[in-house]
């Protein structure tokens, strides 16, 4: 085998384990808290992407400076889509809300369609989108090298605000207990709309980063709510701190599979599925 | 004026009238007992005055106001605590956080230092100190019960609903148990408990209600309800 190739993988798929952790914690924390298993939220990853495609094209903003437009207006957006529908649904049975949330996806995905089409679209003039290092045979591009450190300072900062603030506290106790939560003057609805509204900000915070590593089209959400379904699930549903982890080996058997198997790019998406399978067999298997 | 009253109360559940026409008053700093047999509408009362279920029909005034249409975060606010017979910790909450967590959000605008010296001296009040950075999910029965009272008591209520919090207590930790409740009172917290331990109900009402069958059977001092021959023969009675 080569050995710069495996190097290669290692280093590719550490670096995507970030932008991994942070689409997925927001999953997570929907679940967790609120209960909700959320199949739109590759979406609100795929409009952070396409708004920040829309402000470099329009005003020429550098995706960095998108960051800060990006956050609060997918906070927003989840907030909206939490307040118009979701809390109807949360005392509705399991296929009701997943329906609901896949209803939600589809509105999303057309929605780009009709706006922005089916092409890829790609912010191509950025000058450090073509930076990169050699260390060793080995490359690593300044992009995925800075989303990944990006990443890993929003999902630490996550991580010390549910541990340290109030609203961290409210979250985790809501997560835990939720008569009990209400009972000590926790409003739990308030509570579920921050927490929807702050999952939809952190994956569209993600989707800034994918629009300069690579080129999206509508459809790319599908993908990670793929990836991000994979990590929740290998983490333990609604287990955030395991998140971290859980992002590392995903994203490691991604690009292994993707570099050292061959035709193995196409069989990215097969990784997610197989993981998936595995984890839930070997979980139901410990059960029974 | 009464501290928490109740008028015409009812509950029904399908055609099972849980609660009718339930109504009475707790003064200030009183401690306030509800007994009755098993299923006579003590849980389901209290689930209403804290604001679990919705009445089907009756109203709720605590301190003078209106409290029917409010939920139970709201209820709180206003100065309405609870502990549970059944525990409801946060499991992977060390033993401060749980108390920390109703201080900072039991009343609006407490501050984190505000809620942490709140939680240190309710933590001192209910002995729990030496169990502050102990997750939850590790106490045991009687610590798990302490818990449940110190994390209510740091929402700093005006009136504390407990529901049967000597279930499942030796009679030595009851005694305790006893204690720190009229300590509570002490301070100037206004009680209302169920309980079935009748030596518990002696040793702390001032007042004593009796249910039977979602009604108000008798009311007055312990001895007064437990002489009435009504009730020796709906509950005392039937447990011989």
């Amino acid at each position: 085998m080569d050995l710069t190739l495996l190097l290669q993988g290692i280093v590719s798929g550490i670096l995507a384990s970030g932008l991994y952790a942070l689409v997925s914690v927001g999953l997570a924390l929907a679940i967790g808290v609120i209960g909700i298993v959320n199949f739109a939220h590759g979406e609100f990853f795929m409009v952070g992407a396409f708004i920040t495609y829309q402000l470099f094209i329009s005003f020429g903003f550098d995706p960095v400076i998108s960051l800060f437009f990006v956050a609060p207006t997918l906070f927003l957006l989840g907030g909206a889509i939490y307040q118009s529908s979701i809390r109807y649904v949360l005392k509705a049975p399991e296929l009701n809300q997943m329906l609901l949330t896949f209803g939600i996806s589809i509105i999303l995905q057309n929605l780009a369609l009709l706006i922005w089409g089916g092409d890829p679209r790609t912010i191509s003039s950025v000058a450090y989108r073509s930076i990169g290092y050699q260390l060793g045979g080995v490359s690593i591009g300044l992009v995925p090298l800075a989303s990944f450190l990006i990443s890993l300072v929003i999902v630490g900062s996550l991580y010390y605000a549910l541990l340290k603030t109030p609203a961290g506290r409210a979250m985790r106790a809501v997560a835990q207990n939720r008569m009990g939560a209400s009972l000590i003057g926790l409003e739990v609805n308030r509570v579920y709309l921050v927490t929807f509204a702050l999952s939809a900000l952190l994956a569209g915070l993600g989707g800034v980063m994918i629009a300069v590593i690579q080129s999206p089209t509508p459809i790319v959400g599908f993908a990670f709510t793929l990836k991000a379904f994979a990590i929740v699930v290998l983490a333990g549903l609604g287990n955030i701190r395991g998140i971290l982890w859980a992002s590392l080996v995903v994203a490691l058997s991604e690009s292994l599979v993707a570099t050292l198997v061959p035709n193995g790019d196409a069989l990215r998406n097969a990784v997610f599925f197989a993981i998936i399978f595995v984890v839930l067999i070997a979980r139901s298997r410990r059960l029974a | 004026m009464s501290i928490l009253q109740a008028q015409g109360l009812s509950k029904k559940f399908g055609g099972l009238d849980a609660v009718s026409e339930l109504s009475f008053a707790v003064e200030a700093k009183e401690i306030f007992a509800i007994i009755g047999p098993n299923g006579a509408g003590k849980t389901t009362t209290l689930n209403m005055i804290s604001g679990l279920i919705k009445p089907s029909a009756g109203k709720l005034k605590l301190n003078g106001q209106e409290i029917s249409i409010k939920d139970s975060a709201e209820r709180c606010h206003l100065g309405l605590g609870r502990a549970f017979q059944v525990v409801q910790p946060f499991p992977e909450m060390t033993v401060e956080e749980n108390v920390l967590v109703g201080a900072l959000f039991g009343k609006s605008g407490v501050s984190e230092a505000t809620g942490r010296k709140l939680a240190q001296e309710v933590l001192k009040q209910t002995g729990l100190l030496a169990l502050k950075d102990t997750p939850a999910e590790e106490l045991t029965l009687l610590q798990e019960k302490r818990l449940e009272i110190a994390r209510a008591l740091a929402t700093q209520p005006k009136v504390l609903l407990l529901d049967e919090v000597m279930a499942g207590l030796r009679p030595g930790e009851a005694r305790q148990a006893v204690e720190l409740v009229k300590n509570i009172r002490n301070k100037g917290v206004t009680i209302v408990f169920i309980e079935h331990v009748m030596p518990v109900v002696r040793d702390l009402a001032d007042r004593v209600m009796v249910m039977d069958y979602g009604k108000k059977l008798a009311e007055g001092s312990y001895q007064q309800v437990t002489n009435n021959p009504q009730v020796i023969e709906a509950y005392l009675g039937a447990e011989e």
